[in-house]
C-alpha cells in the first residue's frame, strides 16, 4: 500500500484536426490509506484522471507515482490497483464467484483452492455468500454493486479507484451504501480515489476533496475547508447545496451596492482595496429574515422541507435562496427584509474569481446546521 | 501486498490446497499466462484480429470479383500451365501460375449479349416468375403475420412453427419434393385436383404451368421465412397507435390503412427487396424441377450463366453475363429503397 | 353491438381458416414426403396416390444406400457445414470485435469495402473460384467449398454491430483483471455475445448447408458429393427411384426440421438478423 502522486499530469485527446486538453498540468498527492473524492461537473477531466491513474490512458505529460515507484508506462494490469465503474462491468455470462476471482485467476499464481478461500472471505464480508452462484442479471442493482466492490477487495490491491460507483443506485440505497462504502475504507485502509459529480457525496465521503473545472485542478482540501474557504467562486458557486447566492456589486468606500437596491456597508473593507466592482457571496443559510433586515427582496416560492423551508426571492434580476426556519413561511409575492453578518460574507475578484475574503466566523457547527 | 484476507502460505498448505485435478488445473492455467504474455499491447492487436478475416476475404472475393470482371473480356481457351508472376529470391521462389488462357476479345462478349436470343429469354423468364410470385409471396407473408398478430388467435406457437418450418428444408431437397408433388400422373396436386373433379394438368410439359410450378415451390420455401420478419415488424408497432385509432372510431380495415401499413413501410419494402433478389438469384429450383424446360420457358438467369460457363465452357462469355447479372441486381436494389424514401 | 360481436366472430372464423389452410399447405409436401419414402416404388406411383405410410423405409433406404451412399453424403454435408460455422464464426467475431472496439489506421476504409461486398450475389464467385481452384489442383476437395466462404461480410458485420453494445468498461474492467487483448475476446466478448454467436452459428450453418451452384461445379467424385449435389445427381440417372429419392429427401429435411423445432428462437434470431443486413 501507499500513496499515489501525480506530477503535471496533462492529457490531450487528438481527434485528427482538433485536440481537446482533457485534463491540465494536474498535480496532487493522496495520503497512503486517504479516501480522496474527484468532484466537478461533467466533462471537467474528473474521469479522465481517474482512468489515468488506472492506466486506462495513456499520459500525455507528467508522471504518476505509486510510492516512490513511478508506474506512468504500465499498462493497467502492472499498477496493482482496482477500479470499481459506473455500471459496474460485472461479466455477464459469469456467476459472482467466477466474477469476484476472475482477476486473481488470470493474473495471480495463486492456486485455486486459495482463490476460493479469498473470494469467500471477500462475499462474507459484503454479505453476498449466498449469491455466489447467480450470474449478475438475476441481481438487484445494490448486490450488483457488491459485487463489483468484491471484484475489486479481493485482489487486495494498493489503491481503489472508484467512478461514479453509486449513481445507478436509487436514493435510499445509495445513502446506505455510501457510509457502507466509507467504513469498509476504512477498516481496510486502502487508498481510495473516488469520483463523482455530486458534491453532497463528496463531502459525506472524502477524507479531501479535489475540485476540478475545465481539465485544471482547483483546490484540495477537507470538506469544511472548501465550503468556507474557497479559493474561487467556482469552488464556492459547486461546493454548498443549495448553492451560493451570487451578486455583483459595486464597491464605495467600504459600501457595496447591487441589484433590487441591495447595499452592504462593510466594517473592514480591507480586502477589497483598489476594487471598483466584486462578486459578493452569502450562503443560503447565513441569510436571516429579520424584520430589521437592511435589504429587502420579493419572494418567488417558498419549498418546505419539513425540518426547514428554501425560500427562493428576487432581488433586482438576481434570484437568492435563504435557509429558514420552518416557521417562517412567508407568502409569494411578500417583500421581506433579510440580514446576513459580514462574518458570513464572501468576496471574490470580479474578473478572475479569485476570493478576496471567506468565511471569517468562529462558530463552523452552527453556520452548517443553521 | 498481502493483508486483509486469508493467505495459504504457510509451509505445506499447497499439498492440501486443492484435489489433483484442481493442481493440474492451476499448472495449466501458469502455463497460459506466460504464454498469453507474449500477445501485443492494444494498437497493433487489432490486425492481428482482422487479418485472417482480411486475407481469406482478399483471396477468395475480392480477387474474384475483380477477376470475374478481367475475364468478361476475353475468351476462355483453357487451362494454362504458363507462370503469371514470379519471385525469385535465390533460394525463395515464390511462382504464381497462370489462372486460365485467355484470348481477350475487348467488348466482344458484352456485344454478343445483346444479341443473344437465349440470354434475353432467360431475363424474361426471371422477370416473369418474380413479377408473379414476389406480391403473392409478400401478400401471403403479411397477411399469416397479421393473422398471427391476432390477440384472439390461439396456438400461436404451434401455427407459426408450422409455417416456418419450410426455412429449415433444403433447397435441393425440397426442390425434389415438388418435382413429383406436381408429377404429372401420380402428383398428389393433380389427385388434389381429380377429386373435385377437375382435369389432371401437365404441370411440367407446358410453358405456363412449367412457370407456375417453380412460383409455387418458391412461395412454399419462402413465404414462412418472409412471415417472421414481418411478425418481427408488426409487433414492433406501438400498441397505443391501435388504441389511439381505436378511440378515434377507426375500423379494422382503416387501423390497417392508417396504422399498421405506414408503420410497416420499411420492413415491408426491405422484404420486398430481399424477395426481388433472391427470386432473380433462382437457380435450384428450376434446376431441379424443370432442367429450364420446356423449351427453356423457365430457364433462368443464374441457369443460363452456368450451362455457358460449365456445360459449353464459355467462361468469358458467361462472365460477361455475370457482370450484367450483377449490375441489375444491384441497381434493383438501390432503385427499390429509393422508391420506399424514408431512409 | 351485437353487429360488430357477430362481424367478430366471422373475421375470427376466417383468420383461423387462413391460418390452418396455410398450416396444412407446408406441412403436407413434408407428410406426403415421409409417406412417399416409405412406400415401395410400385404403391407411390399408383394413381390415387397413398396417403398413409407404408413399411418400405427401411428397403428403400437399404437401396439408396447401395446406389448412392446417401448417408456418405449427409456426413460431408454435416462435417463440411460443422467446420464451416466454427471457423467463420471465430474469424467473423474476431475482425468484428476488432471493429467494433478498437480503433486503428484504414479502420473505416477497410470496412466499407467488406459492407460493399454484402450486396453482390454469391454466384458472381462461381466461376473464377472454379478457375483458381482448378489451377491450384483443389477441385473435388473439402477445402476447395469451405475456405472460400469463411470471410463471410455478413457474419463481420453483424459481430461488429452487437460487439459494439459491449460496454467499454466491461472490457477495462478485464484489462485491470490482467486479460490479454485475445483473452478479452474470447473470455469476455465472444461469452458475452453467446446468443449473437447462436443466430450467426445459424445463418452460416444453413448458407453452407444450402449451397449448391458452387459445389455442383467443383465436387467430381460421388464419394465427396454434399446432400444438394448427390440429390441432384439422384435425379439424373436412366430409371428414375422415386422411393428412394424421397427417402433422401426425407433424410436431409427431416433431421433439420427437427433442429428447427428445438431451436427456433435461435433460427428466428439468425433469419431477422441474416436479413437486416442491408
Amino acid at each position: 500500500m501507499s500513496g499515489i502522486t501525480l506530477t503535471d499530469l496533462t492529457k490531450v485527446y487528438d481527434s485528427g484536426a482538433e485536440s481537446v486538453v482533457a485534463v491540465e498540468d494536474l498535480s496532487l498527492s493522496i495520503e497512503d490509506g486517504e479516501f480522496l473524492v474527484l468532484v466537478g461537473p461533467s466533462g471537467c477531466g474528473k474521469s479522465t484522471t481517474l482512468r489515468c491513474i488506472a492506466g486506462l490512458e495513456d499520459v500525455t505529460e507528467g508522471s504518476i507515482q505509486f510510492g516512490e515507484q513511478t508506474v506512468t508506462d504500465y499498462s493497467a494490469s502492472e499498477r496493482d490497483i482496482a477500479m470499481v465503474f459506473q455500471n459496474y462491468a460485472l461479466y455477464p455470462h459469469m456467476t459472482v464467484r467466477q466474477n469476484i476471482g476472475f482477476g486473481l485467476k488470470l493474473s495471480t499464481s495463486l492456486p485455486s483452492a486459495e482463490i476460493d478461500q479469498k473470494v469467500d472471505a471477500v462475499a462474507g464480508m459484503l454479505g453476498i455468500t449466498e449469491l455466489l452462484d447467480d450470474k449478475p442479471k438475476e441481481l438487484s442493482g445494490g448486490q450488483q454493486q457488491r459485487v463489483a466492490l468484491g471484484r475489486a477487495i479481493v485482489r487486495e490491491p494498493s489503491a481503489f479507484l472508484m467512478d461514479e460507483p453509486l449513481s445507478n443506485l436509487d436514493a435510499k440505497l445509495r445513502a446506505e451504501m455510501r457510509t457502507e462504502l466509507q467504513e469498509l475504507q476504512a477498516n481496510l485502509g486502502v487508498t481510495t480515489i473516488y469520483v463523482t459529480h455530486d458534491q453532497t457525496e463528496a463531502m459525506a465521503m472524502g477524507d479531501r476533496i479535489a475540485v476540478m473545472n475545465g481539465g485544471v485542478l482547483q483546490q484540495v482540501g477537507p470538506p469544511e475547508d472548501l465550503y468556507r474557504h474557497p479559493v474561487n467562486e467556482f469552488v464556492a458557486d459547486f461546493i454548498g447545496s443549495p448553492s451560493i447566492n451570487l451578486l455583483d456589486a459595486t464597491v464605495q468606500s467600504g459600501t457595496l451596492s447591487g441589484p433590487g437596491g441591495f447595499t452592504y456597508t462593510l466594517d473592514d473593507s480591507g480586502s477589497i482595496e483598489g476594487y471598483e466592482r466584486v462578486r459578493v457571496g452569502v450562503r443560503p443559510e447565513d441569510i436571516t429574515l429579520v424584520d430589521d433586515g437592511e435589504n429587502t427582496a420579493i419572494v418567488n416560492v417558498v419549498e418546505p422541507m419539513g425540518n426547514e423551508n428554501f425560500c427562493y426571492m428576487e432581488l433586482g434580476d438576481v434570484e437568492i435562496t435563504a435557509r429558514v426556519l420552518p416557521s417562517h413561511r412567508p407568502a409569494a409575492g411578500d417583500a421581506v427584509p433579510f440580514s446576513f453578518p459580514e462574518e458570513a460574507v464572501y468576496l471574490f475578484d470580479p474578473d478572475t474569481g479569485e476570493a478576496l475574503k471567506t468565511k471569517t466566523d468562529e462558530a463552523t457547527d452552527v453556520a452548517i446546521s443553521a | 501486498m498481502s493483508t486483509w484476507l486469508p493467505n495459504d502460505d504457510r509451509p505445506g498448505a499447497d499439498s492440501d490446497a486443492g484435489s489433483l485435478r484442481s493442481r493440474a488445473w492451476d499448472r495449466f492455467r501458469f502455463a497460459r499466462q506466460t504464454y498469453s504474455r507474449v500477445v501485443p499491447e492494444v494498437g497493433p492487436v487489432a490486425y492481428l484480429f482482422i487479418a485472417p478475416f482480411f486475407i481469406l476475404f482478399t483471396l477468395f472475393l475480392a480477387f474474384p470479383i475483380a477477376y470475374t470482371l478481367y475475364l468478361s473480356f476475353f475468351r476462355y481457351e483453357g487451362v494454362s500451365g504458363d507462370r503469371w508472376f514470379w519471385v525469385d529470391l535465390g533460394p525463395i521462389f515464390v511462382e504464381v501460375p497462370q489462372i486460365a488462357e485467355l484470348q481477350f476479345v475487348g467488348f466482344g462478349n458484352y456485344v454478343r449479349i445483346l444479341g443473344d436470343g437465349l440470354f434475353w429469354q432467360s431475363m424474361f423468364n426471371t422477370t416473369y416468375i418474380l413479377a408473379i410470385q414476389v406480391p403473392i409471396m409478400i401478400g401471403l407473408a403479411l397477411a399469416l403475420a397479421i393473422a398471427l398478430n391476432a390477440s384472439f388467435l390461439r396456438f400461436k406457437g404451434f401455427f407459426r412453427t408450422a409455417i416456418a418450418i419450410p426455412v429449415s428444408a433444403n433447397i435441393v431437397a425440397y426442390s425434389t419434393v415438388f418435382l413429383l408433388l406436381f408429377n404429372e400422373q401420380f402428383g398428389l396436386v393433380n389427385y388434389a385436383l381429380a377429386t373435385i373433379g377437375a382435369e389432371p394438368i401437365a404441370w411440367l410439359r407446358s410453358e405456363f404451368w412449367a412457370r407456375k410450378t417453380i412460383i409455387a415451390a418458391v412461395t412454399w420455401r419462402w413465404t414462412g421465412y418472409n412471415m417472421i420478419i414481418l411478425l418481427a415488424g408488426l409487433q414492433n408497432i406501438p400498441q397505443q397507435l391501435y388504441e389511439a385509432a381505436e378511440i378515434d372510431g377507426a375500423s379494422r380495415i382503416e387501423k390497417f390503412r392508417y396504422v399498421t401499413l405506414p408503420q410497416l413501410k420499411p420492413v415491408l419494402l426491405f422484404v420486398v427487396v430481399l424477395s426481388t433478389i433472391g427470386t432473380f438469384k433462382l437457380f435450384a429450383e428450376p434446376y431441379v424441377i424443370t432442367g429450364g424446360g420446356p423449351t427453356n420457358a423457365t430457364i433462368t438467369i443464374v441457369q443460363y450463366i452456368y450451362r455457358e460457363a460449365f456445360q459449353s465452357w464459355n467462361l468469358g462469355y458467361a462472365s460477361a453475363l455475370t457482370v450484367i447479372f450483377v449490375a441489375i441486381v444491384s441497381v434493383i436494389s438501390v432503385i427499390q429503397i429509393r422508391i420506399g424514401g424514408d431512409n | 353491438m351485437r353487429e360488430q360481436r357477430r362481424k367478430d366472430a366471422v373475421w375470427r372464423f376466417l383468420t383461423y381458416t387462413f391460418v390452418l389452410t396455410a398450416t396444412v399447405v407446408m406441412l403436407v409436401p413434408l407428410y406426403w414426403m415421409v409417406v412417399a419414402a416409405s412406400l415401395p416404388q410400385e404403391l407411390f406411383i399408383e394413381f390415387p396416390p397413398r396417403l398413409y405410410p407404408g413399411t418400405s423405409f427401411f428397403e428403400n433406404f437399404t437401396a439408396l444406400q447401395e446406389r448412392a451412399n446417401f448417408v456418405r453424403s449427409i456426413g460431408n454435408s454435416v462435417f463440411i457445414a460443422v467446420v464451416y460455422t466454427v471457423i467463420s464464426i471465430l474469424l467473423c467475431s474476431m475482425a468484428g470485435f476488432a471493429f467494433a472496439k478498437y480503433e486503428f489506421r484504414f479502420k473505416e476504409p477497410i470496412f466499407y469495402v467488406i459492407l460493399a461486398t454484402l450486396v453482390l450475389p454469391i454466384q458472381l464467385l462461381v466461376i473464377p473460384l472454379f478457375l483458381m481452384m482448378s489451377q491450384i489442383g483443389w477441385t473435388d476437395t473439402f477445402r476447395a467449398i469451405i475456405l472460400p466462404w469463411l470471410a463471410n461480410p455478413i457474419g463481420i458485420f453483424l459481430m461488429r454491430q452487437n460487439m459494439q453494445s459491449i460496454p467499454d468498461a466491461l472490457l477495462e474492467s478485464a484489462r485491470m483483471d490482467g486479460a490479454t487483448e485475445f483473452q478479452l475476446f474470447y473470455r469476455i466478448a465472444l461469452p458475452a455475445m453467446r446468443s449473437s454467436v447462436a443466430a450467426l452459428a445459424i445463418i452460416l450453418f444453413l448458407f453452407q448447408w444450402d449451397l449448391f451452384l458452387y459445389p455442383l461445379v467443383i465436387l467430381e467424385d460421388a464419394a465427396n458429393y454434399t446432400i444438394p449435389v448427390a440429390l441432384a445427381g439422384l435425379e439424373g440417372t436412366q430409371r428414375v427411384y422415386y422411393d428412394q429419392i424421397m427417402v433422401a429427401t426425407s433424410l436431409a429435411i427431416i433431421p433439420l426440421a427437427i433442429l428447427f423445432l428445438f431451436l427456433q428462437k435461435q433460427f428466428v434470431s439468425g433469419i431477422l438478423a441474416g436479413s437486416l443486413k442491408e
